[in-house]
């Protein structure tokens, strides 16, 4: 996460050495609550709390939405408030 | 005993309907004054649905306090709820003291507010959870 190559791949042909480079294609994520202070995490919000739930119900992990530490660790406590008063599942709903 | 900014959001039984849930909200509104906390807030969502089935109930009336009590006023709070066959959930958590009020709508989705002292981070909560 630490390691900003301007987002630009090198060629193939350099270094053998033991550089970690970024995988794949993409670009670095930034956590979207560092970027825009006016979100807030809050266990009411059901629906801004279901970006970050995948479709089984599980939370998604911060590797993938790209969410800080501290900001992810506020929304795993915000999920698991609002499912225990019904207003996020614990899992999929069911038919 | 220092008074602490609390809100706590009820979960009440479908067949209360409206009237019934008008006045166990009268009666949680009292409960919280006789214990000695001032309610700020109380905020009714109305019959929303739940997320997964609760008592074999698919929707539920939330209602959302707000008010400033002890810590033991809040204890006591709880206790009596948990003990109301209405009450099908409920959560406490603590406010920060200078964290804005809850919005009239329950906020539906990340919106701009500006201007506000928009912390989070530093929010204190102690979670209530019921089983």
């Amino acid at each position: 996460m630490m390691k900003d190559r301007g987002g630009e791949r090198r060629g193939k042909g350099e270094g053998g050495g033991r550089t970690f480079r970024r995988r794949g294609m993409g670009r670095r994520k930034v956590c979207r609550f560092c970027a825009d202070k006016a979100m807030l995490i809050d266990y009411k919000d059901a629906r801004a709390l279901g970006h970050f739930l995948s479709e089984r119900g599980k939370i998604i992990p911060s590797r993938i939405t790209g969410n800080c530490a501290g900001h992810q660790r506020e929304l795993t406590t915000a999920i698991k408030r609002a499912r225990t008063v019904a207003l996020l599942p614990y899992t999929a709903a069911y038919p | 005993m220092a008074d602490r900014r609390y809100e706590t959001l009820v979960v009440i039984h479908p067949d209360q309907g409206e009237p019934g849930v008008k006045e166990l909200t009268a009666r949680i509104r009292k409960l919280i004054e006789e214990q000695g906390g001032t309610v700020s807030q109380v905020q009714e969502w109305g019959l929303r649905d739940l997320a997964y089935v609760v008592a074999k109930q698919r929707r539920a009336f939330y209602v959302l306090f707000e008010y400033r009590a002890s810590s033991k006023a809040l204890a006591e709070v709880e206790r009596n709820l948990k003990l109301t066959d209405a009450v099908l959930r409920l959560v406490s958590v603590r406010q920060a003291e200078n964290a804005p009020p809850a919005p009239q709508r329950p906020a539906r989705r990340f919106e701009r507010e500006e201007g506000g002292e928009l912390e989070g981070a530093d929010q204190e909560n102690l979670g209530e959870e019921m089983a």
